[in-house]
């Protein structure tokens, strides 16, 4: 197995913060990570000079390389040293187009800049910010190799899966002389040779590549000494300061994306402070359940927002008195007042949004792909080009028509403004009914359908574990509530007089300076969240800390490592072995999760993949920390420098208080039960 | 349906009370009221000409009232499909959804 690490800058661009690199840094991560071959990828610049100062400096292969910026996401183009000169001439091109922060190029222009992309290496992000989008990464699958992930999580979900690109992990590191945690994101290949050819050769096999080089994906490296975890569920033991708690800090310190559940952080200490915090924090987390919720009534509130319908009567007020007015004073009709023009309505512009929509709609079937074979059966996809066709042109016309009728309507307004200069004749105020007709339909569909959104109903429910979260639509109770969720410093009492009104209602809130009308969407239907317990009862305070244990540990999917202190100590047996152990069994499954435990019921009942056994230890009077780890199978467990433990010893007497009291627990039991 | 007649040389309109009103009485409501027939139902008006209204007031608002509902009348198909299709999707999602 070859160890890689092919995302590395060594140049401070426009998109670092400001480094010192210092080739002492890169040689002792070389040698400390045990490297075979690393590449040089800066953004959007390859810089030859230093390449080459690079390569002399180091005794591993080096590859030229860059990390071009795509208006869609970032991607490495690694070259062999054989396509240097060619190489160096494109990544120059690309870095004349990318000079500024917020400039990049798209993958078209990209492709012509490469453009026989089959000479290089080829890794897009793909589980790592900014991702390649999957519509552009289809135009250049066919080169690419790999895809960059930035977390052993990533790593492994990604390689489970046939139809994902092979996953690499690279450090993405920039070689600071103030570097002071090495790298610990690198990947194995199973390569014979190291060229660039080779090394496409392998990765195009999912097979090839690992996280580790003995124990392949079963466990990855975790701290720049070597230590490593399992990639599934670690279970960390000890005495008591005999650093499992720091040893959880420092992966918390030198990992992104870590959830780390601490000690005591979920046992609640007064209850009624605890409860308030308990519900802004479901609220909080419910947030976005709540915001996709009403994003429909959001939509149609940007709408309706700008329909005054008391303008809009007084607009059809105007053009009738005008009307009556010209009537009567039909007798001071001159010259200027006949004229044809002078009482002339406009055209009516209308928009063809129908005709968009159908457009579009016969082009989602004429593109599709996925279902491409079963759309085939039914319809001939000529007919279906010829029929967009036809009705673009139709769009065309109708635009090009609206134009003019809009160019003439310009004519008509200043030729009625020029008459009605010269007369003493009253020209009829112009209303267009058709909108004014509208307008009153809009703001009907929107009281029916707020008043839908009022009416109190069980919107959605939630299991985790034994607890159900409910989710409850329905009216506001007074002008206390809407302050709540306004968080705006404005009395609602005046306002709230209206809420049975929906559209008076909402002009007192647009008329509001203090409200931003984007929100005002939230004061129109009170969305809220309710945990009942396995008896459908609202919980009691332990409850709450159980819950939260619970959806703490649920919210860790959304991170790429898992660590938890002591979760007895705030929980008994019972939960922990009916909800608690199962959960983190699960999650384990996909991600990397560490609990320290002093518990049997966590510890022994869990079923862990890893066991690391934390020491404190006395070396000739200097006190050392030490970390042994090996499979719950094995009988001893190892330390980086070589030592070894019992396994069966250190887990009784770190879970059971040793071999003696198990015994004897056993035995009193034994006594109880006869 | 008539919403516009012309009866011995005077315009005439519907009132709210199904009876007709002369043309020069009609007010802001009526018009509007006119306006939301002519889009929702089948109407028929009286065609206007300079020869069957003798009375210049008559006249001029008849003229005018019958060319805004007469183009009313033309969009009442474009008006049927974009009211059918306002909020839709939000009204159906709202609305639609079954009580647990």
């Amino acid at each position: 197995m070859k160890k890689i690490d092919f995302h590395i800058h060594t140049l401070v661009t426009v998109r670092d913060s400001a480094f010192v690199f210092d080739i002492e840094t890169l040689k002792r991560y070389v040698r400390e990570a045990s490297l075979d071959a690393i590449a040089i990828t800066n953004h959007d610049i390859f810089d030859s000079n230093q390449f080459e100062q690079i390569m002399n400096a180091l005794d591993i292969v080096v590859f030229p390389g860059i990390e071009v910026s795509l208006d869609c996401g970032h991607v490495l183009i690694i070259s062999d040293m054989d396509n240097l000169p060619s190489f160096k001439d494109k990544a120059n091109q690309i870095s004349r187009k990318i000079t500024r922060r917020e400039d990049c190029i798209t993958i078209d222009d990209f492709k012509i800049i490469f453009s026989d992309l089959s000479k290089y290496l080829v890794i897009p992000h793909y589980g790592k910010n900014p991702a390649i989008s999957d519509e552009d990464l289809k135009k250049i699958k066919s080169s690419v190799s790999a895809g960059e992930v930035d977390s052993a999580k990533k790593f492994i979900r990604t390689l489970k899966d046939e139809a994902k690109l092979t996953p690499v992990l690279f450090s993405d590191a920039r070689i600071s002389d103030r570097l002071v945690n090495l790298p610990i994101r690198q990947t194995f290949i199973d390569c014979g040779e190291l060229s660039l050819s080779a090394v496409k050769e392998c990765l195009r096999d999912r097979t090839k590549v690992a996280l580790t080089q003995e124990d392949g994906n079963k466990l990855f490296p975790i701290f720049d000494n070597g230590q490593k975890l399992s990639t599934g569920l670690n279970v960390l033991i000890g005495d008591r300061s005999s650093g499992k708690t720091f040893t959880l800090d420092k992966i918390n310190e030198t990992n992104e994306g870590v959830k780390y559940i601490k000690q005591f952080s979920l046992v609640q200490q007064d209850n009624d402070a605890c409860e308030r915090d308990f519900n802004s924090r479901l609220q909080k987390n419910k947030s976005q359940f709540t915001e996709d919720y009403l994003s429909g009534l959001k939509t149609v509130l940007n709408n309706v927002i700008n329909i005054d319908l008391e303008a809009n009567d007084r607009l059809v007020a105007k053009h009738v008195e005008s009307l009556l007015k010209s009537a009567v004073e039909a007798h001071r009709k001159d010259e200027f007042s006949k004229v044809v023009l002078f009482d002339a309505q406009e055209f009516n512009i209308t928009e063809s949004n129908a005709l968009s929509d159908l457009i579009e709609s016969v082009r989602h079937i004429i593109e599709n792909i996925e279902f491409g074979e079963i759309i085939e059966k039914y319809v001939d996809k000529e007919s279906l080009k010829r029929l967009a066709c036809e009705l673009m042109e139709l769009l065309w016309k109708r635009q090009f028509e609206s134009k003019k009728k809009s160019y003439v309507n310009n004519l008509i307004r200043d030729i009625k403004k020029s008459l009605k200069m010269r007369t003493s004749a009253a020209q009829v105020e112009e209303v267009d009914l058709y909108r004014m007709v509208i307008d009153q339909r809009k703001v009907r569909r929107f009281e029916k359908i707020v008043k839908f959104l009022q009416t109190e109903k069980t919107i959605a429910d939630e299991n985790i574990q034994e607890y159900t979260i409910i989710a409850q639509k329905g009216p506001f109770a007074g002008a206390g509530e809407l302050k709540t969720v306004s968080g705006a410093r404005t009395a609602f009492k005046d306002v709230f007089q209206l809420y049975e009104r929906p559209y008076d209602y909402l002009r007192a809130l647009v008329a509001k300076e203090e409200l931003t009308p984007s929100e005002l969407y939230k004061l129109f239907v009170k969305i809220s969240y309710r945990i009942l317990n396995k008896d459908g009862f609202e919980v009691s305070g332990g409850e709450r800390s159980e819950f939260r244990l619970l959806q703490e540990i649920k919210d860790a999917q959304n991170y790429n490592i898992l660590l938890i202190d002591e979760p007895e100590s705030s929980f008994d047996n019972m939960f922990l072995k009916s909800d608690v152990n199962q959960l983190i069994k699960e999650i384990s499954q996909s991600m990397p999760v560490v609990v320290v435990t002093h518990n049997s019921t966590v510890g022994a009942s869990i079923g862990a993949d890893y066991v690391v056994y934390a020491s404190k230890e006395n070396d000739g009077g200097k006190v050392v920390y030490r970390l042994y780890a090996g499979h719950p199978s094995d009988k001893k467990l190892v330390s980086l420098d070589g030592k070894t433990i019992s396994n069966y010893e250190k887990m009784l007497n770190s879970l059971e208080a040793g071999h003696d009291t198990y015994a004897s627990r056993g035995v009193g039991y034994e006594a109880i039960k006869n | 349906m008539k919403l516009l007649k012309i009866e011995e040389t005077l315009g005439y309109y519907l009132n709210k009370e199904s009876g007709y009103t002369e043309i020069d009485k009609i007010t802001k409501e009526d018009l509007m009221r006119l306006a939301d027939l002519t889009l929702e139902n089948e109407v028929i008006f009286d065609e206007y000409s300079d020869e069957s209204i003798k009375n210049h007031a008559h006249q001029i608002v008849y003229k005018s009232v019958f060319s805004n509902l007469k183009n009313l009348e033309n969009r009442r198909q474009e008006f049927k499909d974009e009211v059918s299709r306002l909020f839709l999707s939000e009204y159906e999602r709202y609305k639609e959804k079954p009580s647990k």
